[in-house]
């Protein structure tokens, strides 16, 4: 009954407006959850209230206000710095470090542990992205449906809970979006956690049975 | 940590600022003395002499300023910029005065170079050429180094990312409605960058009005302007006189807030107006002030003056160069009979000087570097918002009026003529020019970044250490670099608050150039310049982003 990740949001929003009132969300584990609505209806402040990044999502304007919960596993995490979540973000920006190549991204999301096995959960990693012998490059030389698929690995490779992925294919193409949605899905099936997918467009949609509207969704 | 951080940083630097502010101020209120500057002959005159060459260098500054970035962006040069004009703000001021002195002076290269052919001098007329008693050299060589800052100011925030691509579009998209470039920059590009660049602009006014070690060089002698007469008021054995000085030196505080402020409203001004009028029908109408006449003419301005400036830098370097090693050196000649190291010998023999130099640049530097990077990591926007224009004060405060202040510091906390109290007028004049260095890096800094390494299970340690400061790596050296420069050129706080105890090749050159020592003073200049730019040279090393492997970008093939 506790498995899986449950968010009860209160109130999320400024002082003076609030952005998203009484949602429950109840995400499963090996699921994916797809929160639905128009940009600017606070899609994104739901997940920073989840990984615990309001304050730099809010940097510059006034500091966004959370009162409600959030549980993973039967443990609560919403005192908890986002470092200690167990919750992995992917942006729709891929945002690799620019100073590190391929490898050394995927590896600085690796837990700790024997260099060697953490250098072939990177290859592995590398892999499976189809990205083979590209692990030595600068991340800006890769293709931007590459660098995607970095992004996803390198969140996996963390062993995240949960994982929250923000507009995720918005700044790819239409034909390479179709591409790359079920090889993301299958491999977010494949690690058996919650997952939390953000859009505004019906055709990301995971799962038609758990859709979340946000602005109609109580 | 997060509460007593921006605390306990904002006291470190604030307390001795306002401590200094403070000092400054309470002696300021002299009434005596305020009548005694009144009363004397000399003050009116050496006024409007400081008012006439801060206002006319920085009208000239803003001109050519808009017209190089209207060209350098049309022509997509300012990359181009940002490259070279590092080299030129290196070049400390008080270098550039005395460089332009070896050209213009009465025995200088420009009537060696006509003489006796079509002068028919045989000896230096007695002309005023370089501290002549209209302030031109000064102008001119205020000109010169403020333009390289303005124009480097203005073309780091063109070149950010987000703006350079959103002025690009816009640019584009008025010319498919009618506009010539030109045109396009000057009533879209323009309108939005000038007021980004008021606050340079204010302190480029404020030094051109309140300079003294330059003006000690190549400005007005007899009288000079009220800075350098303050600053020769503050230096005498007469109490009264003393008083004086510092009475002296908030008049020129006071001239300044009053023209900043007059230039702010000429500036808003302008803004007020272009919104009427555009609400009207006429754009072409509209104009930015300063910014009259974008026709073909305005570009070939701009490359003639961009040219000029760049060749009397390369003749200042040349000038130092040669004139370190000058032995004898008659009159009409244009080469000296004799070569001499003596300078060089002695400058380097002087090892006091250099290491007091080196030791102050590196410590404030450090220093410096060191509270920024803090301040930036731990204060909130809003603390930084707040305390920002404190920071900034020792910019637009006149060095006359800040050294008092800082005097009175150092004696209230038993520190003049020592180390320990030199290291922290200097650390005080370097904090706001760090801050402004690594500012539009820190600013630029996505704040997804973090969220991304924290999800990966990473505290702000990994964060800073692995990412964030990597980086910075470029803005964190250069700001250092920056500062160490700022340093290397102090020469009020160095004699006062050192109490002509310590010596630095910026005190020795300004002392050596009203000594008529042409190769000393030219080898301490020389050295002047080349400490700097050899921090320059290292940071840049330092800095210099990962080379990766050059391989084609990828394309998606779906």
């Amino acid at each position: 009954m506790n498995a899986g990740l449950h968010v009860e949001i209160d109130r999320l929003g400024t002082a003076a407006h609030a952005w998203v009132r009484g949602l429950r969300l109840h995400v499963p584990a090996g699921e994916i959850l797809t929160l639905m609505g128009p940009s600017g209806c606070g899609k994104s402040s739901v997940l920073a209230a989840i990984a615990g990044t309001l304050a730099s999502v809010s940097e510059g304007l006034r500091p966004l206000q959370f009162e409600g919960r959030v549980q993973l596993n039967g443990r609560d995490i919403t005192p908890l710095p986002t470092h200690l979540r167990g919750v992995g973000l992917v942006f729709q920006d891929a945002l690799l470090f620019p100073h590190m190549t391929v490898a050394e991204n995927l590896l600085f999301a690796v837990p700790a542990g024997p260099p060697a096995s953490r250098q072939a959960r990177v290859q592995q990693a590398l892999q499976e992205a189809g990205l083979e012998g590209l692990g030595e490059r600068d991340p800006s030389t890769l293709s931007g449906g590459q660098r995607a698929r970095v992004a996803l690995m390198r969140a996996l490779l963390a062993e995240p809970q949960a994982l929250l992925l923000d507009e995720p294919f918005s700044r790819l193409d239409a034909a390479l979006r179709a591409q790359l949605r079920p090889w993301v899905f299958a491999h977010l099936r494949e690690r058996r956690i919650p997952v939390v997918l953000v859009t505004h467009d019906r055709e990301d949609i995971a799962d038609a049975q758990s859709v979340v509207e946000l602005g109609h969704a109580g | 940590m997060k509460v007593f951080g921006p605390w306990l940083l904002a006291l470190i630097a604030g307390l001795p600022m306002v401590w200094a502010l403070w000092a400054a101020a309470s002696q300021a209120l002299d009434v005596q003395a305020w009548q005694a500057l009144w009363a004397d002959p000399q003050t009116l005159r050496a006024w409007g002499l400081g008012v006439w060459t801060g206002l006319a260098s920085t009208v000239l500054v803003w001109l050519t300023v808009a017209r190089l970035l209207a060209n350098g962006f049309i022509r997509r040069q300012l990359a181009r910029y940002l490259v070279h004009v590092p080299a030129l703000l290196a070049t400390p001021h008080v270098a550039m005065a005395i460089g332009l002195v070896l050209w213009l002076s009465p025995s200088g290269w420009v009537l060696r170079l006509v003489s006796p052919g079509w002068t028919g001098f045989d000896a230096p007329p007695p002309w005023l050429t370089t501290q002549d008693p209209w302030g031109l050299g000064l102008i001119l060589a205020l000109w010169l180094k403020e333009v390289p800052f303005l124009v480097w100011v203005a073309a780091t925030q063109m070149q950010r990312e987000d703006l350079r691509r959103r002025w690009q579009a816009e640019h584009a998209l008025a010319q498919t409605l009618g506009r010539t470039p030109r045109q396009a920059f000057a009533q879209v590009i323009w309108p939005q960058l000038a007021p980004r660049l008021q606050w340079p602009l204010l302190a480029v006014l404020a030094y051109g009005l309140t300079v003294v070690d330059m003006a000690l060089i190549i400005g007005p002698a007899t009288p000079p302007t009220l800075a350098v007469l303050a600053w020769q008021w503050l230096g005498d054995a007469d109490a009264a006189l003393q008083a004086q000085g510092v009475a002296a030196a908030g008049l020129l505080t006071l001239s300044v807030a009053l023209l900043a402020a007059g230039a702010v409203v000429v500036l808003q001004a302008g803004v007020v107006l272009r919104k009427v009028a555009s609400r009207g029908l006429s754009l072409h109408m509209t104009q930015a002030p300063g910014v009259v006449g974008w026709g073909e003419r305005s570009r070939l301005q701009a490359n003639v003056m961009g040219g000029v400036i760049v060749m009397a830098y390369l003749a200042v370097w040349w000038a130092l160069g040669v004139g370190s090693v000058l032995g004898v050196w008659p009159f009409p000649q244009v080469w000296p009979t004799l070569w001499t190291r003596d300078a060089w010998v002695q400058v380097l023999g002087s090892a006091s000087t250099v290491w007091t130099t080196l030791g102050l640049a590196v410590a404030s530097a450090s220093v410096c570097l060191l509270w920024s990077v803090a301040w930036f990591e731990v204060a909130s926007g809003r603390w930084q918002r707040a305390l920002r224009p404190v920071w900034l004060l020792p910019l637009v405060l006149p060095s006359v009026l800040w050294v008092v202040g800082l005097y009175g510091l150092a004696l209230q906390w038993h520190l003049e003529g020592q180390w320990p109290g030199l290291l922290l007028a200097h650390a005080l004049m370097v904090l706001p020019y760090v801050l402004l260095a690594l500012e539009p890096a820190y600013r630029a800094v996505d704040p997804r970044q973090a969220a991304v390494v924290h999800s990966l299970g990473h505290g702000r340690w990994t964060y800073w250490w692995r990412i964030k400061w990597p980086l910075l790596r470029r803005a964190i050296t250069s700001a250092w670099a920056v500062g160490f420069a700022v340093s290397v050129a102090q020469y009020l706080p160095t004699l006062y608050v050192g109490a002509g105890r310590y010596a630095t090749v910026t005190t020795e050159a300004v002392t050596h150039a009203s000594g008529g020592q042409r190769s000393l003073m030219s080898a301490y200049a020389a050295l002047q310049m080349l400490l700097p730019m050899l921090a320059f040279v290292g940071a840049g090393w330092l800095g210099r982003p990962r080379q990766f492997e050059k391989i084609a970008p990828m394309k998606d093939t779906p």
